[in-house]
């Protein structure tokens, strides 16, 4: 059985700088893996490179056994592959409900002209990652950093997603926020969410995940359960280090 | 063929002189100025009334423009620019408002007819059977020394450094005690003024009209575009492809072919290689 | 915004309004409504493509001039009836419009607003070149066919199309499309990240915007019967067209169309007072303030002011 996303022998090269060096790692189905490392290791850039929006130096990227190595970002994305930002990104001039509503089209210039709209799916959506009904129409502006994150969940899951990359998911959130979104992920692992996360904040990250990959200057150094990983010496040696 | 190679070398300098203020302001402020047209247009009727008009001698003239394009320059940096806090689309439509209002004042208070400027140096030599105006002449000289001068001051002063720090890295310079604000001032300053001089001398090239600040401004974005944003040097050769290419097309195919190379170039350099020749990004 | 029986209303009295007009105003007035509703065109088009995706044209009087000359060729030189010179024209602003693409798939912002500029200046420079017998060089055309005659017929037509085109555009931009094109405007990779070619979207507004630049333009040169690239071909059309998009309200419909009129008829009552081209001193300042305080247009300030009244009345 083939696995659902597979990356292998990834290379990337910026001029002389060898961001991403020969990572290979493989994702299950219904599985959740954690990308962890210093500063600078070169997880977003994995994670880029896995969406398209940074092309390989070399190495192949596989999802459902089809090779998404050479597709457009959008086109990986239709093929059921999508992620969030360390920075959330919304629509700043639309409501909560017009943002997801961009998630939720279809490619087709035919079906946007002529197709309904599912207001819906777009408010099952918005209540299912936690925004509470009175947000639904407001700007984005006039959201918190952790409602941010939540639209942005629902953004990336309107595009139906087999898996889901999440980049610093905790970032600048209060106590009670991570709990939230915490608490988000793993319902949707519980219905069978495929997930690969990258976070600084271990604590939060361990109960989320089932095994880790550690990074260090674009090189995997360690591989195996979450504490496996953590125990690692060169895992440990490599954050004090920085 | 020496003809040619005077022609290009004069008409070079002059383009060089024009964008290398525009240039500045880009590659420090990361903003396109569509009003540094304008600054020619307003140096080119000041050197006119104060020397022409009022009869001032002509270099008093030429300082009395460059300081009226420092306070254009600095009036639209703290007016337009600085309220706009980098939205680079709204700065971009405010400075193209913005000189078609100044174009408006200039026919308001010079009328709408094109004016004769005299020439700053009367005379002609001839150089091997080229004839070259001593204005032209003085004209080409004074832009090499601004443009030398912009440079060393650009590298050896601690000012000029501290613009290169914020033309590489707005926040880094923040970081280091640099106040970008006080720099930006200063190149808008000095970007005015060098537009100013850039139109007393472009004016007297060619002649004086309202509507004069459009196709300076078309070379600037040329050699920006052509160039890359950003170094001096990038600048001046830039400015001798152009330069000498329109020279050429000018004396070898049609006259009024040269402006279409040059877009031409715009256009393709843009869409095959969209960083630029150079593709610097530091001044 | 919903649509409610007022709003049908209004519209309706609008229109019956519209129909009856040259009965009340002067033959004047009525040339004055024709160019404001070309302009209001333009300002549609150039807002389709700029306003929305963010992809500011400062060219794009090299579309309208394609459809223009296009059919001003056609019909004067090759003796082509409109009704075939004026699709043609579309069609060959729409190709237009596709050349005028090719950048914005690799650059944007600034350097995309620059590179329209150059195909401007290009057209300008080539039309007074190039085949100066069917172009007529710098002094451009007249003579050419006009589709009807006096300011009544003119207005009539012109009112026609701006309706026709801004309810059509009006229910596009309705659409998902309209959506997804404002996205592009705001985020461009977030868009691309939702699984949206956005390089489709971005040639369906390209397409869009050449299709009514190249239909108003050959329309207004039916109306001129004469056509010159200076006049055409020049910053301050763009400066007009721009103005009136984002003076009345960019990303809309109706905010075009009102900063058309709002920008003519301040031209026009300006005319006794400041004849020459010292009117762009003042509405060029008036616009520079209104665009930097208030950059959502007049189109946001009446509905601010609007919503204030009813919540007056309700409580």
């Amino acid at each position: 059985m083939t696995s659902l996303l597979t990356v292998s022998n990834l290379v990337k090269k910026f001029g002389g700088l060898t961001a991403t060096n020969d990572v290979s790692f493989t994702v299950e189905k219904g599985d959740s893996l954690a990308l962890i490392g210093p500063n600078g290791a070169g997880k977003t850039t994995i994670f880029s490179q896995i969406m398209g929006e940074v092309r390989q130096t070399s190495g192949t990227i596989h999802l459902a056994g089809r090779d998404i190595g050479g597709m457009s970002t959008a086109a990986r994305i239709r093929h059921g592959i999508s992620r969030t930002y360390q920075v959330p990104r919304p629509f700043s001039d639309m409501t909560v409900l017009e943002n997801i509503r961009v998630g939720l089209m279809p490619d087709n210039l035919t079906q946007m002209v002529f197709g309904r709209v599912d207001h819906d799916r777009e408010e099952a959506l918005a209540l299912s990652v936690g925004l509470a009904p009175q947000d639904l129409h407001r700007s984005p502006s006039e959201l918190s950093m952790g409602d941010l994150r939540k639209l942005e969940m629902a953004r990336t899951m309107a595009t139906n997603p087999n898996v889901m990359l999440l980049d610093e998911v905790f970032a600048g959130l209060t106590v009670g926020e991570i709990a939230q979104i915490s608490e988000l992920i793993q319902s949707m692992r519980r219905e069978g969410m495929t997930f690969l996360i990258v976070s600084h904040d271990l604590k939060a990250l361990e109960p989320l995940v089932d095994r880790a990959i550690a990074i260090n200057q674009g090189q995997k150094i360690a591989e195996g359960s979450f504490s496996e990983v953590m125990d690692n010496e060169a895992v440990v040696a490599s954050y004090l280090g920085g | 063929m020496l003809q040619i190679i005077i022609q290009g070398l004069l008409l070079s300098g002059l383009y060089a002189l024009i964008a290398v203020g525009f240039t500045l302001i880009f590659s420090i402020g990361r903003v396109l100025n569509l009003a540094y047209g304008a600054y020619l247009m307003i140096g080119g009727y000041s050197y006119f009334y104060f020397s022409q008009i009022l009869g001032l001698p002509k270099i008093a003239g030429v300082v009395i423009a460059a300081l009226i394009g420092v306070v254009t320059g600095l009036l639209i940096y703290r007016l337009v620019v600085k309220t706009l806090k980098g939205d680079s689309v709204a700065i971009e439509i405010a400075t193209l408002i913005l000189a078609v209002v100044l174009q408006a004042g200039v026919v308001l208070l010079f009328g709408d007819a094109s004016k004769i400027l005299l020439p700053i140096i009367p005379g002609v030599v001839r150089v091997e059977g080229a004839a070259v105006t001593y204005n032209v002449l003085v004209a080409t000289v004074a832009s090499w020394v601004i443009l030398i001068s912009l440079y060393l001051f650009v590298r050896r002063t601690h000012m000029g450094r501290a613009m290169q720090a914020v033309s590489m890295d707005v926040k880094g310079a923040a970081i280091s005690g640099i106040d970008p604000d006080r720099v930006n001032m200063v190149t808008w300053g000095i970007s005015g003024a060098l537009g100013a001089i850039a139109g007393v001398f472009f004016a007297s090239y060619t002649q004086l009209y309202p509507g004069m600040w459009v196709s300076p401004l078309i070379i600037a974005v040329a050699v920006v575009i052509v160039g890359g944003i950003g170094s001096i040097i990038g600048t001046l050769i830039v400015a001798h492809v152009i330069g000498y290419m329109e020279v050429i097309v000018t004396s070898a195919i049609a006259p009024e072919l040269r402006g279409v190379v040059t877009m031409l170039l715009i256009i393709g350099v843009l869409v095959l290689r969209p960083k630029g020749l150079f593709g610097r990004e530091e001044l | 915004m919903n649509i409610r029986w007022y709003h049908l209303a209004l519209w309706t009295a609008f229109i019956v309004g519209m129909f009856f007009l040259p009965q009340l105003v002067s033959k004047g007035t009525l040339r004055t409504i024709i160019f404001a509703n070309y302009l209001a065109i333009f300002a549609i088009s150039w807002d389709v493509l700029s306003g929305r995706t963010g992809y500011v044209s400062f060219g794009h009087p090299f579309l309208i001039g394609l459809g223009a000359y296009t059919t001003a060729i056609l019909t004067k030189r090759f003796d082509v009836p409109v009704e075939i010179s004026i699709p043609a024209a579309v069609l060959v602003t729409m190709v237009g419009g596709s050349l005028l693409f090719l950048p914005a798939l690799r650059v944007r912002g600034s350097y995309f607003a620059l590179v329209t500029l150059a195909f401007m200046e290009l057209m300008y420079q080539l039309v007074q070149v190039i085949r100066p017998d069917l172009t007529g060089g710098t002094r451009g055309m007249s003579g050419i066919q006009t589709l009807t005659r006096g300011a009544v017929n003119g207005y009539y037509l012109s009112f026609g199309l701006i309706a026709s085109l801004g309810f059509g555009m009006w229910l596009l931009m309705k659409t998902r499309l309209g959506t997804a094109l404002s996205a592009i405007g705001m985020n461009e990779e977030a868009v691309r990240g939702s699984g949206l070619n956005t390089t489709k979207l971005k040639l369906a507004a390209f397409m869009l915007s050449a299709f009514v630049a190249g239909l108003g333009g050959a329309f207004y040169v039916h109306y001129l019967g004469s056509i010159a690239p200076r006049a055409l071909f020049d910053i301050n059309f763009v400066f007009t067209i721009i103005v009136a998009a984002i003076l009345g309200g960019a990303s809309t419909i109706i905010g075009p169309i009102f900063g058309a009129f709002f920008l003519t008829f301040l031209l026009e009552y300006l005319r006794p007072y400041l004849p020459g081209a010292e009117r762009y001193f003042i509405y060029g300042g008036i616009a520079l303030v209104l665009y930097m305080f208030e950059p959502k247009g007049l189109h946001h300030v009446l509905q601010m002011a609007l919503s204030a009244i009813k919540g007056k009345s309700r409580s």
